[in-house]
């Protein structure tokens, strides 16, 4: 078991570095800078789930958004041509608004969310979740995991037909395309 | 331990779902079985308008019961399948506008219906979603299809900036609802629409503002997600630009389905998961009619307002179905037994006169290569028919009598003045005062086409017959709802007769 005083400095490394990711990821100019800061806040709420007692989640989260979506992310960057222009379309617009914002919309969920769940709770304990989840997605949960899949199935195949509408000859002016050979 | 598998019972009713994605298989399958074949295009509209009418036909045969399905995750009420029967209906009228239009090209059309199909099957999930999860997961399997065919004229800059200005809108919107959920979640610890309900009743009798302000905020965060899916104030701004640039075949399906699911998503979400809101709140109570009545005399207002202004008929049209959405919002506020039977009698109605406008909107668009209302100058002389069935389709969006869209109407404000209410009295003026606005705009399309003269040459305007057909089945419907609407209102009844 882990000292109190070790969890505590724990946990809030992990939520000061989503935090810090965040903020990053939303002020960087440099857009490859927003996505590397992004590994931090990926890092930060693997840590907070893994706090949580939600063991398969942190590895999940690793695995799936630092080791998958990140890279992909980082990849879709780097092969974009004309990576320069992205560093100027990255502008700060309407500073004073947004921070009035910003400022009045956290105050109001920080403060509701404090007065309601405020109060401290025991962690739960530190139980393998995995194979309640398992059960869970075969018996509860079977109609929104086999839904998933139909929305997976859906993405892929648009994700196909905007790469492939960009291989083929684009139809001049919206009018009919031939048939393929 | 074998879990507890009761809740896989039922999977009968959800017989329309499994019809739409076998219809998915097949038409991807044919797709590629086809691609040689100079019929494919034909034989994949065959398919999937048979796909769809078989799902219809499904939803008559499934007995409607209040009962949960999938451990709650479901229901297969009256409502609910009439709602589903209204989408399918809108996905037949939108494959066939894909196959006639040539915005969509040939050997893309099987992707098109695909996604099409996929929509639908979100949407009719969305119409009987009742937990939080399930909910979310329809309006994504609503939402990304949407994305990708907005953006289906590929290597056009406007169609693509109309999926991009999507996608970044939805996101934000998507979020922010999640955020909400995920407050309900940890107030009430449960997703189930009931029991979430059941938790805030519970809150609200607590008293105090302390104690209702989360609710508050988890609601209206909530309330971002639905009300970016009805295009509704303050989450309408993408609504003009998509309706512009994105394909006029998908618009007019866009305009019409996703809302009437979205509706039928708030609809549960209000009245499952908060008991009814009828009238002022009570001490105790939340202000939920007091917060959708005021979004609903915004959103009409500023539909109609920057309607006004509108040239491109497609923007025009899109700032329409703002307004529309407000004069929807007030019968969920109301939502009362008539105002749900009200929202109910509007949507396939809307169904009808909105596509229409849509069809002659892509007819003319395709003849002269013009989407301005100059562009339906001298139309009466061009293209009689088409001129004639437009203007019914837009008195019927204004609401004039004997036309379906003033039945329509009638119903909604009837539900309003029926609360008795000074508020709701007001959000009423506030709709009568727009419709009148609204005249104004959709008469300057009927103007430009019976009494102005066309600047160019008056070359006639040529309708295919499908594309006539087509308009002569969703214009005689709107002429005959407006005089005999009984039949129509006798299916809603029966829909609402159920417990929910």
């Amino acid at each position: 078991m882990i000292p109190e005083p070790v969890r505590a400095l724990l946990f809030y490394l992990c939520a000061g570095l989503a935090l810090a990711g965040g903020c990053w990821v939303a002020f960087a100019r440099n857009i490859v800078h927003s996505a590397f800061a992004l590994l931090a806040t990926f890092a930060g709420v693997a840590g907070l789930y893994a706090f949580l007692s939600a063991d398969f989640l942190a590895v999940v989260q690793l695995m799936i958004y630092v080791g998958g979506v990140l890279v992909l992310i980082l990849f879709a960057l780097m092969l974009t041509s004309r990576i320069e222009e992205a560093r100027v379309s990255n502008p700060t617009i309407g500073l004073v608004p947004g921070a009035v914002v910003l400022i009045a919309v956290s105050a109001l969920l920080v403060y509701a969310c404090v007065k309601e769940f405020g109060g401290t709770t025991d962690l739960p304990p530190g139980e393998p979740t995995t194979a309640g989840i398992g059960d869970a997605l075969l018996s509860r949960y079977v109609l929104p995991f086999e839904v998933i899949s139909v929305l997976l199935l859906a993405v892929l195949l648009g994700a196909v037909t905007i790469a492939g509408g960009r291989l083929r000859k684009p139809a001049p002016g919206g009018k009919p395309g031939k048939e393929r050979p | 331990m074998l879990p507890d598998l009761a809740g896989l019972r039922g999977g009968a009713a959800i017989l329309p779902e499994l019809v739409l994605t076998g219809t998915v298989f097949a038409v991807l399958v044919l797709d590629l079985a086809l691609r040689r074949s100079a019929r494919r295009g034909r034989v994949l509209l065959l398919v999937t308008c048979l796909g769809l009418a078989a799902a219809a036909t499904a939803i008559a045969g499934v007995s409607a019961g209040a009962q949960p399905l999938f451990y709650g995750m479901l229901v297969a009420d009256g409502f609910a399948l009439f709602v589903k029967g209204v989408v399918i209906a809108a996905a037949v009228v939108g494959a066939i506008l894909a196959a006639l239009s040539p915005e969509i090209r040939r050997d893309q059309l099987g992707e098109y219906l695909i996604l099409l199909v996929c929509l639908t099957l979100g949407m009719c999930l969305l119409a009987g979603a009742r937990n939080l999860l399930m909910l979310y997961l329809a309006l994504e399997l609503v939402s990304l299809p949407s994305y990708i065919l907005a953006g289906f004229r590929h290597g056009d800059r406007r169609s693509s900036e109309a999926a991009l200005k999507y996608v970044v809108f939805g996101a934000a919107a998507s979020g922010l609802m999640l955020f909400g959920f995920s407050l309900l979640y940890g107030l009430a610890g449960t997703l189930d629409l009931p029991g979430i309900g059941a938790a805030v009743v519970a809150r609200g009798l607590q008293g105090g503002l302390d104690a209702q302000l989360l609710v508050v905020v988890a609601v209206l965060l909530s309330l971002a997600g639905f009300a970016y899916k009805v295009a509704a104030v303050p989450f309408h701004m993408w609504c003009p630009d998509v309706y512009e640039g994105a394909p006029t075949p998908f618009v007019a399906f866009l305009s019409v389905a996703p809302k009437a699911a979205g509706f039928a998503a708030l609809l549960r979400f209000f009245l499952s998961g908060f008991g009814a809101p009828l009238g002022f709140p009570a001490p105790g109570e939340f202000p939920w009619p007091f917060v959708l009545g005021v979004l609903a005399m915004a959103t009409m207002t500023v539909g109609n307002l920057a309607a006004i202004t509108q040239d491109n008929v497609k923007r025009l049209l899109a700032y329409s179905s703002i307004a529309h959405a407000g004069y929807l919002l007030m019968a969920v506020a109301v939502g009362s037994p008539l105002a749900i039977r009200g929202v109910l009698l509007y949507l396939p109605i809307y169904l009808l006169m909105n596509m229409g406008a849509f069809l002659v909107v892509m007819a003319v668009h395709d003849a002269t290569g013009s989407e301005t209302v100059d562009g339906f100058r001298g139309l009466g002389a061009r293209a009689p028919y088409l001129a004639v069935v437009m203007a019914v389709f837009l008195f019927s969006l204004t609401g004039i009598p004997p036309l379906a869209g003033f039945i329509g109407k009638f119903f909604l404000f009837a539900a309003a003045l029926q609360t008795k209410s000074m508020f709701f009295y007001a959000v009423a003026v506030v709709g009568v005062v727009n419709s009148v606005i609204s005249l104004y705009y959709y008469a300057r399309i009927v103007r430009a086409c019976f009494l102005e003269k066309p600047a160019d040459a008056q070359a006639p305007v040529r309708v295919g017959s499908p594309a006539a057909a087509l308009l002569g089945a969703l214009a005689v419907p709107t002429l005959v709802l407006g005089i005999w609407w009984g039949p129509l209102l006798g299916v809603v009844e029966k829909a609402l007769l159920l417990p929910r």
